[in-house]
C-alpha cells in the first residue's frame, strides 16, 4: 500500500503499469507472510517448513531462554516480572542484575566515570586485571570529551588524553593506534568524517564497550559470557549459511514469522511493533 | 549377600577369564516357551488395571512403604560395588581402570584389561537381576522389587534394559534418537505382553539379551531376521513393525558386537559377542579371515570409534601377529584382510601398514600385537580416519575417504590369520583406552567457533544481533500473553534507547504495548494452570473462548488429567505436611497452635484429631468444629479424587487412543500410594513442569482458534534451527557435533532457592 502511495505521490509513474506491478508485490508479500508463518493449512507449504512445524520447541526451554537473555543482558524489571509470570525461579537476585543494568545505563548515556567508579565499587580488581577493558573505557570517556567540545574548547579532551591515556599508550602497540585514530577527532570537523572515523562518534561505540564490560563482570562472577540466546540465533544463521552451501533443499527465504502476528503494525517491516 | 560384583584384584588369568568358562548363551536365555507358559513367576501382578484398585486404595499400602524403603536401602551396596565406570561418564583417560595395566607393560600379571567386573555381564551371577524388568517401577511391590533399581548393567555403558550409550555420543542427537527408539520398543514390548496377559519380563530379556544394545535391533529386524534366526525367538514376541517400515540412516543403530554370520568360517565369535577367535586353518599368503560387526557405522555420529585388544597368548612365539583392523563395506571379502578389497581400509599389526582398498600397503605406524589396543576412529566430518594405540593418537591413515561412493554402509571389521589369534572388541560398552571424549569435544569445539563468529546480520535484513534479540524477545512476550514483562521490558527498552541518544533532543521512538484483551486473558488462565487451579482454568478459557475445548478433545483431555493429578498432589503435600508437624512440634502445647492462622489451624487440628486429641477437640467448641471439617479434609480429599476419577475414566473409556487409556492408566496409579510425591518413579507424573506443558498446550490452542500462529518467532527460530542441523547432520557433518538443546542446558538452573 505505502509502495503504492509513495510512487502516486512521486509523479512520473505510468499508472498503467505501476498499478499491476503494485499489486502483485503486494501478493507477493502477502504470500510470503503466509509462508513464514507455520501455519499448517498453508498448501503450497515447503517441505523444510513443513518439518519445522513439527519440530517441537518446548515451552520450558523457551522460557529459559527469555529468563537467561533478560538476566544476562541486565533487565531486572522485566526479569522479576517474567519470574512472576511464567512461575520461574529467578537465575539471579535482583540487585545483581540491577548493577550491571546500571553500569551499562552510564556508559550508554556517556557518563563514563560514573561507570567506572560503579565498576570499581562492584569489583575493585576488574579493571586492574583487564587493562584492555580499561582502556576502552577511557578512550570512549575522551570520546565523549571531545563529542561535548565540538568545535570549542579543547582542552579538557587534550588534558584528559594526556594524562589518562598516553601512559598506557606508551605500552601497547593497540592502544597507541587507537588513541591516534581518536585524537583525529579533535582536528577534523566532525561532518566530513571518513566512516572509520565517524563510527567513534556514533552510539555504536557507547553500546559495544558497555556489553563488553557486562561480559567482563558476568566472567569474574564465574558466569557465561553471553547470554544463550545468542547463541541460538547466530546457530540458527550460521545452519542455514552451511546448510545453503551444501545445496540442501530449502526455500527461497526463511523467515522467522516476526512479524506474522502484527500484520497493521508489518507495515514497516523492520520494527514491527514500534511506533511513534 | 555376597556381592557378584566384586572386584577381582590381580592375578586373574586371562585363559580362565576368557571365554573358556563362560556358559554358552542359549544356556540362560529363557525359552519362548517358557514365555508363553506364564512363567517365570515374578510380577504376575496386574500393574495397570485402569480403577478397580482405586476403589480401594489401601490393602498394600504397608507393603509399598516397605518395598520403596527397600529401594533406597537396596542401592548403596550397589553403588559401592566396584563399578569404577560410574565415574568415568566424560571422563579422561586416567579413570579407565586398567589403565595402569597398560602402563606397566606385558610384564604386568593382569591382563588383559577386563576393566573392573569379573562376570561376563551375561553371567548367572545376574540371573538374579535380569529376571526383573527395570523400566517398570511403578507397579508391584514385592520385597523383590528392591532388585529392580540395583539391575542396572554390569556392563557400564550398556543400560539394565540394553541401550548402549558410548560416552563420546552422549548428548548427540543421534544416540538421542536412539534412545528413544529403544524406549518406545521396550514399552511396546511391555504393551504387547500386558496385552496378551503375558508376564512382561520373559520376552524382553529374550531380546535384550542378544540384542545388547544395539537399542535398536528393531529396525533391523526385518532385514536380519533370517540371518539371526539362531538367537532370534524373541522377536517372535516382538515383532511388532514400530520403524522398521522408514529405518532411516539418522537413528540406524550402533554396531554392538560381531555379527556371527557375517564371518569367515576359521573364525568363531565368543561368549558375548565381543571377542572373535581363529579357530580353523592357517588362511594362506593371500587370504585372511575377517569378521564384521552387526551393524554400520551411521554418518549421522559425526565421529565413530572402537578398539580391539590383542588377547593372543602370552607365550605365542609370534609378538606380532598378522592381525588388521579397520572398516569395510559388506561388499568386501571377508576371506581377505582388512583393507585389500575395494572399500575397505585397515591397519595391519604385523608390518604397522595402512591399507587403502587395494594390495599393497604404505608405511602407515609402529607394528602391534599381544596386549596391545588399538583403535579405529572414523571422522565423517573430516572424511578421514586414523588408528590409536594404547590410547595414543597416530597420524591420519586415509584421508578424503570417498564415503559417498562407497557401495553401501561401512562395517567395523577385524582381520585374523592364524589359528589361536584371539581379540576382544570394545563398541564403546565400556570406557575407551583412548581419549575418544576428549576428541570428540575438540571436534564440538571447533564447529562452535564457527558458529561463535556467524554473521547473523541476514537474519531480518537491517536489524543488528542486539536489535533482532529484542524483537524476538519481545514479540514472544506479546505473543504469548505476558502482558507485564512485555511492558517492563518496553520499559526498559525505552529507557536504553534514550540514554544511547547523542543528541538529547532527538525524540525516542516508543514502543507500544497493546493493551491486547486477549493477552490479560490468556496471561490469566495461564496462571491460574500454573498454579494448579485447573477449575478456574476451565472456568476462564469457557468465558473467553467457549470453543476451544469443545474443539480441543485433547487438551481437554489434558486439563482433566491434571485437575486429578492436583488432587492427589494437594493430599500428598497436606500429607508430608501433618507429617513434619507430628515430628516436629508433636508434644507441644495444642492449644498454642490455635493462635495460627486458619490454614495452620486446620493442619493442625487435622493432626490432632488424626492422632490423638480427638477427645480434647471435642471439649472445645470452636476448634472443635474446625478439626471435625479438618478431619475430613484429609480423606475427604482423597475420597473427592476417587469420585473424579472414575468420572473421568467413565467420560473417557469411549476414547481407543492408545495415549488416552496409557495416561489414564498412568495417573490412576498415582492413587496406589499412600504419598506418590515420595515414590521414585511415579512423582514425576505430579512435577511441576507438568502444569507448564498443560498452559502452554492450552495456550496454543487458544491462539490457533483466534486465527493466530501458535508460535512466536523465537520458536520458529528454534524449530528451524533443530531442522537445519538435521540437514547438516546427515553425512556426519557439522550438525552431528552441536545441538540446539545443548544450548539450553548451557542456563545454569537457578542458583536460588
Amino acid at each position: 500500500m505505502s509502495n503504492w502511495n509513495a510512487a502516486l505521490d512521486l509523479g512520473g509513474l505510468d499508472i498503467d503499469t505501476a498499478f499491476p506491478d503494485a499489486v502483485f508485490a503486494q501478493l507477493r508479500e502477502s504470500f510470503g507472510r503466509m509462508n513464514s508463518s507455520t501455519s499448517t493449512a498453508t498448501p503450497l507449504q515447503h517441505a523444510f517448513e513443513k518439518r519445522a512445524a513439527d519440530v517441537k520447541a518446548p515451552k520450558s526451554d523457551i522460557n529459559a531462554l527469555i529468563l537467561d537473555y533478560l538476566t544476562m543482558e541486565g533487565y531486572p524489571k522485566a526479569a522479576a516480572k517474567f519470574c512472576k509470570e511464567a512461575n520461574l525461579q529467578p537465575q539471579q537476585p535482583d540487585p545483581s542484575i540491577q548493577t550491571r543494568q546500571d553500569i551499562q545505563h552510564a556508559i550508554h548515556s556517556g557518563n563514563i566515570e560514573t561507570a567506572i567508579s560503579a565498576l570499581n565499587g562492584l569489583d575493585p580488581e576488574l579493571l586492574d586485571t583487564n587493562p584492555e577493558l580499561h582502556f576502552s573505557l577511557l578512550r570512549l570517556q575522551l570520546v565523549e570529551l571531545i563529542r561535548q567540545c565540538n568545535g570549542g574548547d579543547i582542552a579538557p579532551a587534550l588534558d584528559f588524553a594526556t594524562k589518562k591515556l598516553a601512559p598506557r599508550a606508551a605500552t601497547n602497540r593497540d592502544f597507541l593506534s587507537d588513541l591516534e585514530q581518536t585524537m583525529a577527532l579533535i582536528i577534523f570537523p566532525h561532518d566530513t568524517l571518513q566512516p572509520e572515523l565517524a563510527s567513534l562518534l556514533s552510539s555504536d561505540l557507547r553500546r559495544t564497550t558497555a556489553t563488553k564490560v557486562n561480559e567482563a563482570v558476568l566472567v569474574r562472577q564465574n558466569q557465561r559470557r553471553e547470554a544463550a540466546i545468542r547463541q541460538l540465533v547466530r546457530m540458527r544463521a550460521w545452519a542455514e549459511t552451511s546448510a545453503r552451501s551444501k545445496k540442501k533443499d530449502l526455500p527461497e527465504s526463511i523467515g522467522l514469522g516476526l512479524n506474522a502476528d502484527n500484520m497493521e503494525y508489518g507495515e514497516s517491516g523492520h520494527e514491527p511493533m514500534i511506533t511513534t | 549377600m555376597t556381592n557378584p560384583y566384586q572386584q577381582q584384584h590381580g592375578g586373574s588369568n586371562f585363559d580362565s577369564l576368557a571365554s573358556g568358562r563362560l556358559p554358552p548363551l542359549n544356556a540362560r536365555r529363557p525359552s519362548y516357551a517358557s514365555v508363553v507358559s506364564g512363567n517365570p513367576p515374578a510380577l504376575t501382578r496386574p500393574t495397570r488395571s485402569g480403577f478397580s484398585h482405586l476403589l480401594n486404595p489401601s490393602p498394600d499400602s504397608e507393603q509399598q512403604a516397605h518395598a520403596s524403603s527397600l529401594y533406597s536401602t537396596a542401592q548403596p551396596p550397589r553403588l559401592d560395588s566396584g563399578m569404577p565406570y560410574n565415574t568415568h561418564i566424560g571422563g579422561s583417560g586416567e579413570e579407565v581402570p586398567g589403565r595402569d595395566h597398560m602402563n606397566d607393560g606385558m610384564g604386568g600379571a593382569v591382563w588383559p584389561p577386563r576393566l573392573g567386573a569379573s562376570f561376563p555381564y551375561f553371567s548367572r551371577a545376574f540371573d538374579l537381576y535380569m529376571s526383573k524388568d527395570p523400566l517398570l517401577p511403578a507397579g508391584p511391590a514385592s520385597p523383590e522389587e528392591a532388585f529392580r533399581f540395583p539391575s542396572a548393567a554390569p556392563v557400564p555403558n550398556v543400560s539394565s534394559t540394553g541401550f548402549l550409550s558410548p560416552s563420546y555420543l552422549r548428548g548427540t542427537i543421534y544416540l538421542q534418537k536412539l534412545e528413544e527408539r529403544h524406549t518406545a520398543k521396550v514399552l511396546a514390548e511391555r504393551e504387547g505382553n500386558a496385552s496378551k496377559g503375558a508376564p512382561p519380563p520373559a520376552s524382553s530379556i529374550s531380546s535384550r539379551l542378544p540384542s545388547n544394545g544395539s537399542s535398536s535391533h528393531l529396525p533391523t529386524v526385518g532385514i536380519k531376521a533370517a540371518g539371526s534366526a539362531h538367537r532370534g525367538v524373541a522377536y517372535d514376541v516382538v515383532e511388532k513393525p514400530m520403524f522398521s517400515a522408514e529405518e532411516d540412516d539418522m537413528a540406524s543403530p550402533l554396531p554392538s558386537r560381531w555379527n556371527r554370520d557375517d564371518k569367515e568360517a576359521a573364525l568363531e565369535v565368543l561368549g558375548d559377542g565381543y571377542e572373535v577367535r581363529h579357530a580353523g586353518k592357517p588362511s594362506s599368503d593371500h587370504e585372511a579371515s575377517a569378521i564384521r560387526a552387526d551393524h554400520y557405522m551411521s554418518p549421522s555420529c559425526g565421529v565413530y570409534y572402537f578398539e580391539i585388544t590383542v588377547l593372543n597368548k602370552r607365550n605365542d612365539k609370534i609378538k606380532t601377529p598378522p592381525i588388521a583392523i579397520g572398516f569395510a563395506s559388506k561388499e568386501a571379502s571377508i576371506s581377505r584382510a582388512p583393507g585389500w578389497e575395494p572399500d575397505s581400509w585397515g591397519y595391519h599389526g604385523d608390518d604397522g601398514h595402512s591399507f587403502a582398498s587395494q594390495n599393497v600397503g604404505k608405511p602407515y605406524a609402529e607394528i602391534f600385537g599381544v596386549g596391545d589396543t588399538v583403535g579405529c576412529l572414523v571422522n565423517f566430518r573430516l572424511n578421514h580416519a586414523l588408528f590409536t594405540k594404547n590410547g595414543r593418537e597416530l597420524p591420519i591413515a586415509f584421508k578424503d575417504i570417498p564415503f559417498k561412493d562407497v557401495k553401501g554402509k561401512l562395517y567395523p571389521i577385524v582381520g585374523l590369520k592364524k589359528k589361536e589369534d584371539h581379540i576382544m572388541a570394545n563398541f564403546g560398552q565400556r570406557p575407551f583406552i583412548f581419549d575418544i571424549d576428549g576428541y570428540m569435544k575438540r571436534q564440538q569445539s571447533i564447529v562452535e567457533d564457527k558458529i561463535r563468529l556467524a554473521d547473523t546480520s541476514q537474519l531480518v535484513p537491517g536489524l543488528s544481533e542486539t536489535d533482532l534479540i529484542q524483537q524476538l524477545v519481545l514479540q514472544f512476550l506479546q505473543h504469548d500473553g505476558y502482558v507485564e514483562t512485555a511492558r517492563a521490558f518496553a520499559e526498559e527498552l525505552e529507557a536504553e534507547k534514550s540514554a544511547l541518544r547523542l543528541d538529547p533532543q532527538e525524540p525516542v521512538k516508543g514502543i507500544d504495548i497493546r493493551d491486547d484483551e486477549d493477552a490479560h486473558n490468556r496471561q490469566r488462565i495461564r496462571r491460574a494452570v500454573l498454579e494448579g487451579d485447573i477449575d478456574r482454568a476451565m472456568k476462564y478459557t469457557d468465558a473467553y473462548y467457549p470453543t476451544v475445548l469443545r474443539d480441543n478433545e485433547q487438551v481437554y483431555f489434558r486439563l482433566r488429567c491434571r485437575k486429578f493429578i492436583e488432587m492427589i498432589r494437594k493430599e500428598a503435600e497436606l500429607n508430608i505436611l501433618l507429617e513434619e508437624r507430628r515430628r516436629d512440634n508433636g508434644h507441644s502445647d495444642p492449644s498454642l497452635k490455635r493462635q495460627h492462622d486458619d490454614d495452620e489451624e486446620m493442619l493442625e487440628a487435622a493432626v490432632e484429631s488424626d492422632d490423638m486429641d480427638m477427645a480434647m477437640a471435642e471439649e472445645d467448641g470452636g476448634a472443635g468444629a474446625t478439626t471435625t471439617t479438618a478431619t475430613g479434609s484429609s480423606s475427604e480429599l482423597s475420597q473427592e479424587a476417587v469420585a473424579y476419577g472414575i468420572q473421568l475414566c467413565t467420560e473417557f473409556e469411549g476414547d481407543s487412543r492408545r495415549e488416552t487409556a496409557r495416561q489414564l492408566g498412568e495417573i490412576a496409579s498415582l492413587i496406589a500410594w499412600p504419598n506418590p510425591l515420595k515414590v521414585e518413579g511415579v512423582a514425576h507424573l505430579m512435577d511441576g513442569s507438568g502444569r507448564v506443558a498443560v498452559a502452554e498446550e492450552l495456550n496454543s490452542a487458544i491462539l490457533t482458534s483466534l486465527g493466530k500462529s501458535s508460535r512466536a518467532a523465537l520458536e520458529n527460530v528454534y524449530a528451524q534451527t533443530c531442522v537445519l542441523l538435521e540437514d547438516l547432520r546427515q553425512d556426519g557433518g557439522d550438525g552431528a557435533f552441536v545441538t540446539v538443546e545443548s544450548v539450553v542446558l548451557g542456563i545454569p538452573p537457578s542458583r536460588l532457592r
